[in-house]
């Protein structure tokens, strides 16, 4: 194993240390804070206002719906007034189960945008959305995505 | 009604079979594929990926973003990050998603969406900028994610050794620290098979403890 030697000239694009090891160990996980570097404050000229679509609501998306979630249609459901953007995300579901990803990249929703019609129909009874049990994969899962990805080439 | 699963049982000639979509939703999972800007992440998911790869824009959204510092409080405009993911169907019943993810630290907001129930992540370094990597290999390692940094041999040789790019992360000595080229898609398989690897070890150690 060798070690590049703090004598040595300095390597081009010599890494530094990594943040958080120079700021000491820090106690809470997740809820990552962001620090030092912030995004630009955009001037108030954002083009696209996708939660106009939400009637403004940015948050009340379900948590439980992932961006890896599957959505059905709920076959027999009643026929009810839809806006065309949650009319486009039932007739996507109608071809098959499909993720909240998929919906959002094909019709071109944004993804938190996307997550809250979801939540909408779910609750209007037009959706189902299936919601895993257990949140951490367990070990028959994650056997079976190696032997599928094995088989691949 | 009894279909052969083998054909496409959502359309008989040109009619739509009744009932519309398959009950049977498939299981999801997925693994999150992070870096740098522009060291490979689209092209390791598209080398993966059955599909082209998606893409979707998420917003960041006001409460994502230091809402208790006051000083903060101009940071409540929306900053859309788009995001490249891809699909590779197991089987019938599971799905393995890809998603690769901004890994620049003020995008950090999506992460905790994004890893939750995630298999693991391969963290993608490009050695001329290892510094890249650094918000993802912090992130993962706090959220306790199985994760794997994987050097993108996209030019065909490494200005550091793995042995170096071990010693500038300072990751522990059980994560992975392999070489991969995006490019190919029985390289990616393998890299992402390392990462299942330590999610597998994971999910063990949770399940008997």
């Amino acid at each position: 194993m060798t070690y590049p030697d703090p004598d040595d000239p300095v390597p081009p694009a010599r890494p530094g240390v990594r943040p958080f090891l120079q700021s000491g160990p820090q106690h809470s996980t997740g809820g990552y804070t962001p620090t030092g570097e912030h995004p630009p404050v955009e001037a108030s000229t954002n083009s696209l206002r996708p939660f106009v679509i939400t009637s403004g609501r940015t948050d009340g998306g379900d948590p439980d719906i992932g961006m890896e979630t599957q959505v059905t249609v709920v076959p027999g459901a009643p026929p009810s007034r839809l806006s065309p953007e949650t009319r486009a995300i039932v007739a996507l579901c109608e071809e098959s189960p499909i993720s909240v990803a998929e919906i959002s990249a094909r019709l071109r929703l944004h993804l938190g945008v996307c997550r809250i019609l979801v939540g909408d129909l779910r609750a209007a009874g037009q959706l189902d959305v299936h919601v895993l049990d257990n949140d951490t994969p367990d070990p028959e899962t994650i056997m079976r995505v190696i032997r599928g990805l094995r088989s691949i080439n | 009604m009894d279909f052969d699963p083998s054909t496409d049982r959502r359309v008989v000639g040109t009619a739509r079979v009744p009932g519309g979509a398959p009950k049977k939703a498939p299981v999801p999972v997925k693994i999150i594929v992070a870096g740098g800007f522009g060291v490979g992440k689209t092209t390791t998911v598209g080398a993966i990926s059955e599909i082209a790869p998606l893409t979707t824009e998420a917003e960041m959204t006001s409460e994502s973003v230091g809402i208790d510092d006051p000083g903060q409080a101009t940071m409540k405009t929306g900053t859309t990050v788009a995001m490249d993911f891809g699909v590779l169907t197991i089987d019938q019943t599971l799905k393995l998603y890809i998603f690769g993810t901004p890994g620049q630290t003020r995008f950090a907001f999506m992460w905790d969406d994004l890893v939750k129930g995630a298999l693991g992540a391969l963290v993608v370094v490009d050695t001329n900028r290892i510094d890249d990597c650094y918000p993802a290999v912090d992130y993962f390692e706090r959220a306790g994610l199985p994760f794997v940094v994987g050097v993108n041999t996209f030019n065909g040789q490494l200005s550091y050794n793995l042995d170096e790019v071990r010693w500038a992360l300072a990751v522990r000595e059980d994560v992975p620290v392999i070489s991969f080229d995006a490019r190919f898609r029985g390289s990616v398989r393998d890299a992402l098979l390392v990462v299942l690897d330590q999610a597998l070890d994971k999910a063990i150690r949770m399940k008997s403890s």
